[in-house]
């Protein structure tokens, strides 16, 4: 069974409809990346999973059962983290805060154990140590990136919903990021991974799929996709990943 | 050397009655924060909590005290009320039918209390007994030195709510973004309704304590929450520290002219106060603090 299965998904923006008859699913375990240009739909799939948007048709289903409906505080309260575009940091909240409340979806948790497991995620991302206790909007957009997925990891997530973490970064630092992604999904956290910059996201997934304009138009593993000419022309910018 | 005690006696005062706009301030603020909608019924908060007191201390003849916190307690409940019925429904809606739905509630509680209570204004007991202490040469009056010791009791509490617990932080991440706390599972709706029974609360508070001063009357909320809402603008609009400050500074600007100028003219110094900073400095005392989001 599939920890993720998103059945002939439809998700509207008013009357434009962003999404038409998706369906994909993610294995426990598994690395999967949905590639696309903008506008193309891939942040709307990330929010019509964790419940921003309600599906006009089709089903969500995490672990067999539907949350569709169930909305986001709760989605997130089975163990769905999205770190969603553009990073979302609270601006008035210093770093560790912002960590610390990335578990809010678990309860009855003792606030030592928290500040513990927010140290922990220090050791993951050491180049925020240092601004623990500054305010968020104070960090430059690849802090922020990174702030941004630590807490994303305090939810203890089973499945993490990644939007464009390397929108805007400099290359340096998206490599770092990817090295980081790659070291979550060995502590065996599921991941779907919504990139513009197919490259780098096939260099570490298990397999994608590429959403155009609200459908889903190729699936297959990094190797297929990178050989397949209509996608290397559309994503992939020519060049050889 | 009498010139100075009258001027400690008069700042003293002006601090006293700037404490209560400093709390209704608050309120305001922290729903402002929470929802972005400035609440027209926050000073009606103010004369209902003072009209709970009149209710269960004057009709019940309940002890002072548990008059006291029983109109506190009867404040949380209204608070989760006020929420659910005024803010609730039209949460989804722009900031404009919300503030028109406050101005509707402020207007429907008066009219209740004045069914209810009709438009004599009541006395009010002060809190403690004794009239007060001379030090030096100035004149503290109880009820006064309690407001100060009330106010600056809650101001710390509510640092230390806000600035301390894991509770505080999630209140502060609703009000900073709210799509996003309920991506991390906090419950944004209790949230809110946690800052409406927090405000009304405050509201009420500030009744009870300047009850004693200005007699409970149907019209006691607008007049405080005019000053209190003119507290927040020269504060710094949505800063905290901003109302507190702004709040005592109204109070003791208000109290002074009175006394050097012009008593008549009392409730005008705060809006001429108000008028100056408009004009040279819009963003008041503190400005904004969370930067907008890109």
């Amino acid at each position: 069974m599939a920890l993720l299965e998103l059945r002939g998904i439809s998700s509207h923006y008013g009357n434009v409809q962003a999404l038409k008859g998706v369906s994909l699913h993610v294995n426990e375990g598994e690395l999967v990346t949905l590639l696309g240009a903008n506008g193309a739909g891939k942040s709307t799939t990330l929010k019509t999973i964790s419940g921003l948007i309600v599906p006009t048709e089709g089903e969500v289903l995490f672990e067999g059962k539907p949350i569709h409906r169930a909305g986001p505080e709760a989605i997130a309260r089975l163990g769905i983290s999205h770190v969603p575009e553009g990073r979302r940091i609270f601006p008035g909240l210093t770093v560790r805060e912002n960590i610390l409340l990335g578990a809010s979806n678990r309860k009855g948790v003792p606030r030592k154990q928290l500040e513990k497991e927010a140290d922990e995620k220090f050791e993951i991302f050491p180049e925020i140590r240092r601004f623990e206790n500054a305010l968020g909007w104070t960090l430059s957009g690849g802090q922020q990136q990174m702030l941004a997925v630590a807490r994303g990891l305090m939810a203890e997530p089973k499945l993490l919903l990644l939007d464009e973490p390397s929108l805007g970064l400099a290359p340096l630092i998206v490599q770092n990021l990817f090295a980081t992604i790659r070291d979550i999904r060995k502590r065996g956290v599921t991941i779907l991974l919504v990139e513009q910059n197919a490259n780098m996201a096939l260099s570490v997934a298990d397999r994608g799929y590429v959403l155009e304009t609200g459908t889903l138009t190729v699936e297959g593993t990094p190797k297929e996709l990178l050989g397949n000419e209509q996608v290397r022309a559309a994503y992939l910018g020519g060049h050889h990943g | 050397m009498q010139i100075l005690f009258d001027n400690l006696q008069v700042l003293f005062q002006g601090l006293a009655l700037g404490s209560i706009y400093s709390l209704v301030a608050l309120g305001f603020v922290l729903i402002i924060r929470a929802t972005n909608v400035v609440n027209f019924a926050q000073g009606d908060f103010a004369m209902l909590g003072a009209y709970a007191m009149v209710m269960f201390f004057t009709g019940l003849e309940w002890p002072y005290w548990l008059a006291f916190i029983a109109s506190l307690v009867a404040m949380a409940i209204f608070g989760v009320i006020f929420n659910y019925g005024v803010y609730y429904p039209l949460r989804h809606r722009s900031f404009l039918p919300v503030i028109i739905s406050t101005l509707g509630a402020s207007i429907f509680l008066q009219n209740t209390v004045l069914a209810i209570f009709g438009p004599q204004p009541r006395p009010m007991d002060k809190v403690l007994a004794a009239d007060g202490i001379t030090v030096g040469g100035v004149f503290l009056d109880s009820q006064y030195l309690v407001i100060l010791a009330v106010t600056m009791a809650m101001v710390l509490f509510t640092y230390v709510f806000f600035e301390h617990t894991l509770l505080g932080k999630k209140l502060q991440a609703t009000s900073q973004d709210k799509d996003m706390a309920r991506l991390l599972g906090i419950p944004v709706a209790l949230m809110i309704s946690i800052t409406f029974i927090y405000s009304a609360v405050l509201g009420g508070l500030a009744g009870v304590l300047v009850g004693p001063i200005l007699f409970v009357s149907i019209g006691m909320g607008s007049i405080i929450a005019l000053k209190a809402f003119a507290a927040t603008i020269i504060g710094g609009f949505g800063d905290v520290t901003g109302a507190i400050v702004g709040g005592l500074l109204l109070g003791v600007i208000e109290s002074l002219a009175a006394y050097h100028i012009s008593v008549p003219y009392k409730d005008a110094y705060a809006f001429l106060a108000l008028f100056i900073f408009l004009l040279i400095r819009p963003s008041g005392i503190f400005g904004e603090k969370v930067s907008e989001k890109a």
